[in-house]
């Protein structure tokens, strides 16, 4: 069993060494990644005083909100759609549904790209939010549907038999015992537009950029150790998510009676 | 119409896509305040009907009646059923309360109305307090009661049960036989119970329905089905059983095994071909020369309240006999049996 | 059909960014950079230079999955050995969520020519050597990046695995390592599956990774098609490479089987 200890130990090793790296540099007066000379918050400052920053930063986060809270709504109707559509039907949507979670990003970016030029959209901030809600929708439908799914039909009778009409089975029944996938949904769709890169990349015009479009630039720039800061800061700022998500799961699941 | 008919199946026959009927040309009465049991084995279109009088689904042809009003296309929650769903159907993310206020909230009834009528409904099933439980706290008996209350609190004409005791184990499904006899006494409500448990609906029912290929064989007391099966299946479907074939020589005088016996049967053609029915508790053990068979004991087991025992007559005839008396295996003992013991029935077609 | 208009924006959804975009993508690949109609694209696709990078992008994307899978699958089923493995799942999963450009630029300082792992390196007498811009850096950051997503399924698959069957195997006389390879492994196969699939796609298409890490030595098909829509403008050529890559994309779905849709999570 010890080596076993090893191996794992050395799998998270590996895995967390470049995250606390980037941390421990972004704390290096010195300027680069490899000599550590003394401690200095003098990165974070930059990173706080950097205006221009500071704007991408809100509109990656005006943009991942609004994109998953749409993508969200779109998606549960979607799900709802599929489950009650004809078996035939089922597995044609199905395949259509997951396209854009199999397709490789440079091509959802390109095929976009094709289709906002010939829509006539401008580059930069509806583009990307369109785009953002199109490649979160299908995410938000695959959390969604196997909850449904899991979800014994005799329910559905049991709300009809007691008086509820189609809306009351929707709001009373369905939408309450999927609320843990819906959470789920948005929580994924919110992570997937932070995090996307490639699609805002072919998409974003000159004027409108994301976190991760900013990165890359610097990134392609060489070594700055603002871009460490950020990255504590994103960090902590993702793990907060981590836990809220967390806590809403337990709390949804405890309420909704999963064993 | 009798007023007394609260439920009637005109010619309804259910059919899915190009398949057999599930249900083929059924027509029957239902009255108020009877506690009615389908019972067959599973396809045999039970909970097909079931599912027809809630109006989760419509019959393909025929009608059916609701207090004289065609309902073939009322939707369910138009409905003055309710329903017992086998896995209860209970909504997880609703408490006790909410579950069975559920029906109420939806009709708008005031708050103060909702909440008397769900403590009575709930003190009905015996679960006074249990208002605030969430629905996976509760054992399977008491979601079973859960169930019960929040169909019976919207006060339905009819209370539609399918299965709702095949979860449950040996002993709490004896108990629940009990009570749900004697909530449809207390409720004087009619109950449309459905259970392929042939001991089920012989305990619990005012009549019972035997569902085979989507065709009702009998209908009648449990009495009546149970001491007269009109034929093979319902016999067999009712209870172990010795079913062999016999000739029906003249009015009270049938043969069978070789021998000929007097029984109460009559109206038969004579020379007849017939399935002849002798309940294994109706075979007493005794010598082979008193006995009025001879038969050669095969095997015995020991079932707590009797031993059974399953032996083998000279021509080759399977004779199950429940007796208090042990057996050797391989002794050669004798049967006796009552005319009355002997059941003749017409031979059904195709067996 | 009346029931289903509360899905009219999700129907919206498919016609427009599902299968609009596809249809696009193979109407462009027919133009030539002047906008006429031409299958020079197709022409230039099968020339040495466009083939010899579809199969070096099949080589690295093979490299990745094959890498990934062998350090994956021990990591997976040691971890349903550990207690709390929910815990270590998550953090399994939480170097995810943190920004893959972020993960990547961290590469740029380990391994450079001063960096962490030269330093190791240079400590235990190997001495310092050129990491960045091989291919072997490329080959090891996108196993990085991509573990994770071989490791939930297989998982997950490791999981469903009904216990009494390993014991079965045991009791009816297999050695672990038979019990692995005629039972474990088999019955796991779909996460494995599921797994390769996660990986190898993206994997085909990487192209912020090959700039910034392999420093351009390595061109995959997805660095070419971003090379055609936003550097060279050559729209048509590029959507000839997204048509070969949605062909690749079908095809390995087709081998993978994509029964489990539906429920995976």
């Amino acid at each position: 069993m010890k080596v076993a200890r090893l191996y794992l130990a050395f799998v998270f090793f590996v895995l967390y060494m470049p995250i606390f790296y980037l941390i421990y540099y972004s704390f290096n007066s010195g300027g680069t990644m490899h000599h550590f000379e003394s401690f200095t918050l003098d990165w974070y400052k930059d990173v706080f005083d950097d205006t221009r920053l500071l704007v991408i930063v809100l509109h990656t986060v005006i943009v991942a909100l609004l994109s998953s809270s749409l993508a969200t709504i779109i998606g549960v109707l979607g799900a709802i759609a599929i489950y009650y559509a004809k078996h035939r039907w089922k597995q044609t949507l199905l395949t259509l549904n997951n396209i854009l979670i199999v397709s490789p990003d440079v091509i959802i970016g390109a095929s976009f790209l094709i289709l906002f030029t010939i829509a006539g959209i401008q580059l930069g901030f509806t583009s990307v939010l369109l785009s953002h809600i199109a490649f979160s929708i299908p995410i938000v439908v695959l959390m969604v549907l196997p909850k449904l799914q899991e979800m014994s039909p005799t329910l559905i009778d049991a709300a009809r038999d007691l008086g509820a009409n189609e809306w009351n089975v929707l709001t009373k029944v369905v939408l309450p015992y999927v609320t843990p996938g819906i959470f789920a949904g948005f929580f994924m769709a919110l992570t997937y537009s932070l995090d996307d890169f490639a699609v805002t990349f072919f998409v974003t015009g000159n004027g409108f950029s994301t976190l991760s479009v900013e990165i890359y630039s610097r990134a392609r720039q060489g070594i700055s150790l603002s871009v460490n800061a950020l990255s504590t800061l994103l960090f902590l700022f993702t793990l907060l998510l981590v836990v809220v998500y967390y806590i809403i799961t337990q709390r949804t699941s405890a309420k909704g009676g999963q064993k | 119409m009798d007023d007394r008919v609260i439920i009637r199946f005109n010619h309804v026959t259910k059919q899915y896509d190009d398949d057999l009927p599930v249900l083929d040309d059924v027509s029957f009465d239902i009255e108020r305040g009877k506690f009615y049991t389908l019972l067959g084995p599973s396809g045999c279109g039970k909970t097909t009907i079931l599912r027809l009088i809630a109006g989760f689904i419509e019959p393909t042809k025929g009608d059916i009646y609701f207090h004289g009003q065609r309902i073939n296309h009322v939707p369910s929650n138009k409905r003055r059923v309710n329903t017992v769903f086998q896995d209860y159907a209970l909504f997880p993310h609703l408490n006790v309360f909410e579950n069975v206020a559920f029906g109420l909230r939806i009709k708008k009834i005031p708050k103060a109305d909702i909440e008397r009528k769900v403590k009575e409904a709930l003190r009905f099933v015996n679960l006074e307090g249990y208002e605030q439980r969430a629905i996976h706290e509760m054992s399977g008996g008491q979601r079973q009661r859960v169930a019960i209350a929040r169909a019976i609190v919207n006060e339905p004409d009819v209370l539609l049960l399918d299965e709702p005791l095949s979860a449950l184990d040996l002993k709490l499904r004896t108990e629940m036989q009990y009570e749900l006899r004697e909530l449809q006494r207390r409720l004087g409500i009619t109950f449309i119970f459905v259970t392929h448990d042939q001991e089920e609906a012989l305990a619990m029912s005012d009549e019972i329905f035997v569902l085979n290929k989507g065709k009702i064989e009998q209908r009648g007391t449990p009495k009546d089905i149970y001491d007269e099966p009109v034929n093979r299946f319902v016999a067999d479907f009712i209870g172990e059983s010795n079913i062999i074939v016999g000739t029906m020589i003249d009015d009270f005088v049938v043969e069978f095994a070789n021998q000929q016996f007097t029984c109460v049967d009559y109206g038969f053609s004579k020379n007849e071909q017939v399935d002849i029915v002798i309940r294994p508790e109706d075979l007493e053990l005794t010598t082979a020369e008193l006995g009025k068979l001879r038969v050669r004991v095969d095997s015995v087991l020991f079932r707590g309240v009797h031993y059974e025992l399953c032996c083998y007559d000279a021509y080759g005839n399977e004779w199950l006999v429940h007796s208090t008396k042990k057996a050797e295996i391989g002794e050669e003992i004798g049967l006796h049996f009552e005319p009355e013991a002997i059941h003749v029935m017409k031979r059904s077609g195709g067996e | 059909m009346r029931r289903y208009a509360y899905a009219v924006p999700y129907w919206l959804w498919i016609a427009l960014f599902v299968i609009a975009p596809i249809i696009l993508i193979v109407y462009y690949s027919f133009f030539d950079i002047e906008g006429r109609f031409s299958l020079v694209n197709y022409e230039t696709f099968f020339t040495p230079v466009y083939l010899r990078m579809t199969v070096n992008s099949f080589w690295y994307a093979f490299l990745i999955t094959a890498c990934s899978l062998l350090i994956a699958y021990p990591t997976a089923y040691l971890l349903t050995k550990t207690k709390h493995k929910q815990l270590w799942l998550l953090l399994i999963i939480l170097p995810t969520w943190v920004n893959l450009l972020l993960k990547a630029y961290a590469f740029l300082g380990l391994f450079g020519t001063y960096g962490a792992v030269n330093a190791l390196l240079e400590a235990i007498g190997i001495g310092t050597k050129q990491l960045l811009f091989t291919d072997f850096s490329f080959v090891f950051v996108s196993v990085y990046i991509f573990i994770p997503f071989m490791i939930l399924p297989i998982f997950n698959a490791l999981e469903k695995l009904n216990h009494s069957l390993i014991d079965a195997a045991r009791d009816l006389g297999a050695s672990e390592w038979t019990t692995f390879r005629r039972v474990i492994f088999p019955l796991t196969l779909d996460g494995v599956k599921a797994g390769c699939q996660a990986v190898f796609i993206p994997s085909l298409s990487l192209f912020m990774l090959t700039r910034l890490i392999a420093g351009n030595r390595v061109i995959t098909l997805g660095t070419a098609v971003e090379q055609h829509f936003l550097v060279t403008q050559n729209w048509g050529m590029g959507a000839t490479i997204a048509v070969f890559l949605m062909i690749a994309m079908a095809g390995i779905m087709a081998i993978t089987g994509n029964k489990k849709w539906g429920v995976r999570q």
